[in-house]
């Protein structure tokens, strides 16, 4: 019963939370200088045409107007139609969306698989000189700006060795019968290596430096020392004991993650020539194409606030102990 | 006689003013603004500013430098015509602008001042003779003489202080494609339709593998939605004219066209052209094409076919007949409008007519044209592959053109050097990083091209004390255009006096750069001339002038 009260209170949380981004993000687009088709209205247009294109996109009505169709048409699922593009934003992101999502996934994979296990390794290996030596260098990945990492690996792997391709998803003109035969080629994990490298490096220290510390809370836990005490092998406690309990945080902060690594994705997108939601989402921006910026901050929005919700859930599920009175 | 006697007299008058100011001078002037464009986005343009701003300062002015981005800064220009002093704007060069039509007239014609492109509001009844008289001309020489005429009108005029015709620079790889076989089109340089068909593979690649930063936005032959995908419809979609590689027009998919009086152009159109599904091209989907764009389906395109009375159809020969004589029509609207399949089309703007969308918005899943590349494959925002037309009349001797979009110019350049591309399609990077690349290469050859767009101050004509030629003049004259050209644009660009650029050679005329003369003694020689004072390092306006702005 509780559990049930609990699951729809958060649902209202979300819901409202969801307002808001969508009524900040409304407002936000509106409170910018100049009229919002300005770059889109071709100077040599006459008045009329300015203002049918105007009608056209439903600018030439009130913004409490605006406002409520745009919320109208939210609970549709209807995005709008970009400035730019003249297309439905919804079909715009969602063409996008797998390349970002598969980029951000196998990232994060590589990047919490190392965590994990190193994290556990380091942890195991408290006070030694590989620690010493480790700890510092994860700091060091951590604190790299994404672009610079990016523009690095992509002039030695690419520029100078010649190992990996500079950008894009496939070869110049490569055909696929469809976007799953593009995702396992040989080709696309090529294309892939040095974008999801970069986003490796810079999210690995999380997991890491998460799982040392767990581990180290974990191993002078009771447990442990009995596993110990019954004359377990170093191994067996480490990996079955130990491990298991502390990777549980781990675990819900991958949810977390997720939501921040499409941030992330932007500056790695524009970089590797990825086409992914994050580029489209600066050049959205930048170019002042009001409908796709806006949709494309709401699939993030929801993407984190989602993640969120998972990590909750997943947090209560893992560890009975966490109750959600 | 007369004109004497008022010089005399006025210079009596100076003397009389020299002698008696401060009393007899006018208002000082107040502090005058100039819009630029932010350094990030716009670097030339903000540099220029910058160095025009200490110019102008130098002559007791007291400058202040706007600087917006440019939504701000085109709502201010075009919509509150009456609230800004002088900004920085610039016009992009298009195949179609190898006419001087639209420049001459658009941008200085009286009567777009209140809502058009002569957002200057500059006002000159014998200016707007010549600009009239040379949209009815249609004999090319004679036509010259009036666009000369026009420029010289400008440069005594200085409605606009011009700075420079920048360079476009681009690259491509020498070992893939035979140098002899690039074209250079004059005023937009070696990345055009004309290389696009003449790239001669030397080996086996035979693909030309080009970048844009900016992604394609749609592929619509009825939409103008920009840059680079102009690139590609222009391959995948014929014209009945093409503008030429020296910037004249030339007859493409018309076998030949003749005025027949001033009002009247016969076109013959070539046989046996078939577009990419197969079908015969007819006289009828020409007539279509230049029907579509009148149809209020396609507003950007309909400037073009506004001024056709009608058009008929005689075997293969379709004539133009038009409203008003207009000279600029077989370049600006025969070399600009794409012909497009009736078969395809008719349906789809049928069916828009009943909706509120317009053809703007119509993406086709495969769009049909004649043109010498067909259209293959689009993936969204990453590339578009072209295959090239064999049965073309003017077939491309490379297999395929395939478009990457990279936004990283460093990778662009890494891409080039490595072989993932072979042609540099756009490099906004400093052009010395890709000239020394190239030599560093060896395999890379390099070629710039003076555009046919240009760089310019716009002057606020309706305010003082901008409505004074003599001012103006002082303002342009301030400013040695070899340091905009040097310091701004590191030398790939070249002066500007002209609103024709020195590429479009039939166009340019010489004489206005050659007699510009410019250096602060100049300016400030110009302006003590025209009357106005300096007192204490600030500028005066002439006589008793008392300064009033038109609210």
């Amino acid at each position: 019963m509780s559990h049930l009260k609990a699951v729809a209170s958060r649902t209202l949380q979300l819901a409202l939370v969801l307002w808001a981004v969508v009524t900040i993000l409304f407002l936000m687009f509106r409170l910018m200088p100049g009229n919002p088709m300005a770059a889109y209205i071709d100077p040599t247009f006459t008045v009329e045409q300015q203002q049918a294109l105007m009608a056209q996109f439903g600018l030439d009505k009130p913004l409490w107007e605006q406002y409520f169709i745009y919320l109208g048409n939210l609970l549709q699922g209807e995005l709008g139609q970009s400035f730019r593009y003249r297309e439905p934003v919804a079909e715009r992101i969602f063409a996008l969306l797998p390349n970002t999502l598969i980029l951000t996934f196998s990232s994060l994979f590589v990047a919490y698989a190392f965590g994990i296990l190193a994290g556990a390794y380091l942890a195991w290996r408290r006070g030694s000189a590989v620690e010493n030596a480790a700890i510092p260098l994860v700091l060091m990945t951590r604190a790299m700006p994404e672009f610079w990492l990016g523009m690095v690996l992509l002039a030695v792997f690419s520029f100078w060795l010649g190992w990996f391709p500079a950008g894009g998803t496939r070869p110049a003109g490569a055909d696929y019968d469809s976007l799953w035969a593009l995702y396992t080629s040989r080709d696309f994990l090529s294309y892939l290596a040095l974008p999801a490298l970069t986003l490796a490096i810079y999210s690995q220290g999380l997991p890491l430096l998460l799982m040392r510390s767990n581990m180290l809370d974990v191993m002078k836990e009771d447990f442990v020392t009995m596993a110990r005490i019954k004359g377990l092998s170093n191994w067996t406690v480490v990996v079955r004991h130990a491990a298991r309990n502390a990777l549980l945080p781990v675990m819900t902060s991958f949810a977390i993650a997720v939501g921040y690594q499409l941030q992330g994705n932007v500056v790695v997108e524009s970089i590797f020539s990825w086409p992914g939601l994050g580029r489209e989402l600066v050049n959205a921006v930048s170019a002042s194409d009001y409908p796709l910026a806006q949709g494309a901050f709401l699939m993030i929005a929801v993407v984190v606030i989602l993640m969120n919700l998972i990590a909750d859930m997943l947090y209560a599920l893992l560890d009975p102990r966490i109750s959600h009175a | 006689m007369k004109s004497t006697c008022r010089a005399v007299m006025a210079t009596a008058f100076l003397a009389l003013a020299a002698a008696a100011s401060p009393a007899m001078a006018g208002d000082p002037i107040r502090t005058i603004e100039i819009l630029s464009r932010p350094q990030a986005s716009q670097p030339q343009e903000f540099q220029s500013i910058q160095l025009i701003a200490q110019e102008w300062r130098k002559l007791g002015l007291t400058v202040n430098v706007r600087v917006m981005p440019w939504e701000q800064m085109s709502d201010v220009v075009w919509y509150q015509r009456a609230d800004w002093d002088s900004t920085a704007w610039q016009m992009v060069g298009r195949p179609e602008r190898s006419d001087p039509d639209e420049i001459i007239y658009n941008l200085f014609h009286s009567s777009t001042a209140e809502k058009g492109y002569n957002f200057i509001g500059y006002q000159n009844p014998e200016y707007d003779a010549v600009a009239e008289a040379q949209r009815g001309e249609i004999d090319p020489e004679k036509r010259k003489a009036m666009v000369f005429e026009a420029q010289e009108l400008l440069a005594r005029d200085q409605p606009n202080m011009m700075l420079v015709h920048p360079k476009q620079t681009f690259a491509f790889d020498k070992t893939v494609w035979k140098p002899e076989s690039i074209v250079d089109q004059s005023g937009i340089g070696i990345r055009n339709t004309w290389t696009f068909m003449a790239l001669e593979p030397l080996g086996e690649k035979k693909d030309i593998v080009l970048n844009s930063s900016d992604n394609v936005k749609a592929i619509n032959p009825l939409y103008i939605s920009g840059g680079v995908d102009s690139w590609v419809f222009e391959l995948v979609y014929d014209r009945l004219i093409r503008v030429g590689p020296d910037g004249l027009p030339k007859a493409w998919a018309a076998e030949s066209y003749e005025w027949k009086g001033d009002k009247t152009v016969a076109v013959k159109l070539r046989e046996g052209m078939k577009w990419h599904d197969g079908k015969p091209v007819t006289p009828e989907d020409v007539k279509f094409s230049f029907e579509a764009i009148v149809s209020g389906e396609a507003p950007m395109y309909a400037p073009f076919g506004s001024n056709i009375e009608s058009i008929a159809i005689d075997g293969q020969v379709i004539t133009f007949t038009l409203k008003k004589p207009a000279a600029s029509f077989v370049t600006s609207s025969l070399a600009k409008v794409n012909l497009i399949p009736k078969h395809v089309w008719e349906p789809i703007i049928e069916d828009l007519k009943t909706k509120e969308a317009n053809a703007e918005s119509y993406q086709e899943k495969t769009p049909i044209g004649s043109g010498p590349y067909k259209f293959e494959r689009w993936l969204t925002n990453e590339e578009i592959v072209l295959s090239a037309n064999k049965e073309h009349f003017n077939a491309p001797k490379a297999d395929r053109w395939i478009l990457r979009i990279v936004p990283n110019v460093e990778a662009a350049l890494g891409m080039l050097r490595s072989g993932e591309l072979n042609f540099l399609g756009e490099f906004s990077g400093d052009p010395k990083v890709l000239i020394d690349a190239a030599k560093q290469d060896g395999d890379l050859e390099v070629v710039s091209t003076v555009e046919m767009g240009f760089r310019y101050v716009a002057f606020n004509e309706r305010r003082p004390p901008f409505n004074d030629v003599a001012f103006r003049r002082a303002l342009s004259a301030a400013v040695d255009r070899r340091l905009i050209v040097n310091a701004a644009y590191r030398g790939f660009a070249v002066p500007s006096n002209s609103v024709i650029s020195p590429s479009l050679e039939f166009w340019y005329d010489p004489k206005t750069l050659a007699e510009l003369k410019t250096g602060h003694d100049v300016a400030a020689g110009m302006l003590e001339e025209a009357g106005y004072t300096l007192d204490g390092g600030k500028l005066h306006y002439p006589g008793d002038t008392k300064e009033t702005l038109a609210k």
